[in-house]
């Protein structure tokens, strides 16, 4: 070993208040450069040129396995807290559209004059001619005429019952 | 391409293999393949894992290439590959490795006069009891004293490698040296 691997300065500063003497700081330091000779005794073995060349070859080749972009966005989700903090957002987002926004039946929804209009909570069931006209094959038919948004246009939906199934027919106005 | 006088900067080099040079990763890897080969060797502790885990560190240099960006040095980012690779190379080897599968030499053998054929093993038998008192430490330990003894970083540097603060890096040297101190003390003077 040409020079100390572990300097004085280093040694004191890694054991800043283990000794009591000048000498026992010293013996303890020789004790440590000792261990390093010891330990420099196992040398590393160099990779043969044949080692080499197949190690490169391999890594070069096996490089484009996975295209960039994939990796980069599995990448992107192998982040704990970024994954963490998406699944809130999207979770926020999915409450907020279950609980604020319920359906809202317009006011102004004009149905046809002809139909007998009932009127419920939540919908106007309307019923009359056209029912018994268009759709005197389904049991107990009924139009109703709902939104189903806020800012959705109105529809009419018919609602009856089939071969003992209930059928739903939605057509716009 | 390689001019001694004059040789292509590692950024250059870069860039080129990121346009797909394979001359230029030729290049780059035969200027660092040694070093990583000895931070790999001293980490990962068993000969027969350690071109493994040498090629693995090639294979996620060059894959993770393209989104290397110059704004760091790119030695400093292969050595923060490299000893992580190793560090997750050795782990993963630690836990299937069966228990009591030795190396071929046992570390206790020793030459005597009795025994004189046991002289052409003693070089083998101080590398087999320095594995084994490497091994002593745990991987973390190991890792920041070769980066600090062995290839001479700087312990911020190191810190940044494993990713602890300078004084975690501190406490792993010192144990580590306790500890290599304590196992190697009077045993492989043969």
């Amino acid at each position: 070993m040409t020079k100390a691997r572990i300097s004085l300065e280093e040694f004191k500063a890694l054991f800043p208040d283990g000794f009591e003497s000048q000498e026992e700081l010293l013996g303890e330091y020789n004790a440590f450069v000792s261990t390093f000779e010891q330990l420099d005794e196992a040398t590393v073995p160099e990779l043969s040129p044949t080692q080499k060349d197949e190690i490169f070859r391999q890594s070069w080749q096996g490089r484009a396995q996975t295209s960039p972009w994939i990796l980069t966005l599995l990448d992107f989700f192998r982040q704990p807290a970024l994954t963490f903090a998406l699944g809130i957002v999207i979770g926020c987002i999915l409450m907020s559209l279950v609980l604020n926004d319920p359906i809202h039946l317009s006011e102004t929804a004009v149905a046809n004059e002809s139909l007998e209009i009932e009127h419920t909570r939540y919908s106007r069931t309307y019923k009359g001619k056209i029912v018994a006209d268009f759709y005197s094959e389904l049991e107990n038919p009924r139009v109703v005429l709902e939104r189903a948004g806020e800012a959705e246009p109105p529809q009419q939906t018919v609602q009856g019952t089939l071969d003992n199934g209930e059928i739903y027919v939605v057509w716009n106005q | 391409m390689m001019n001694l006088k004059n040789p292509v900067p590692d950024d250059a080099l870069v860039e080129a293999i990121q346009a797909g040079d394979r001359n230029a990763a030729a290049c780059l890897y035969h200027r660092h393949i040694d070093r990583v080969h000895r931070i790999c060797y001293r980490i990962v502790s068993d000969p027969m894992q350690v071109q493994d885990c040498v090629q693995e560190v090639w294979l996620k240099v060059f894959r993770k290439l393209g989104r290397f960006r110059c704004d760091r040095p790119f030695t400093a980012w292969l050595n923060t590959v490299t000893a992580n690779t190793a560090i997750d190379h050795y782990r993963k080897w630690i836990r299937h490795r069966k228990h009591g599968q030795a190396s071929g030499i046992d570390p206790n053998t020793v030459a005597n006069d009795e025994n004189p054929g046991n002289h052409q093993l003693d070089g083998d038998l101080v590398q087999a009891r320095i594995r084994a008192a490497l091994e002593t430490i745990s991987v973390n330990q190991r890792t920041a004293f070769v980066l600090r003894y062995y290839e001479e970083m700087p312990i911020a540097d190191i810190a940044q490698i494993i990713g602890c603060s300078q004084g975690a890096v501190r406490t792993h040297i010192r144990r580590s040296l306790l500890a290599l101190r304590t196992k190697l003390a009077g045993k492989i003077d043969i």
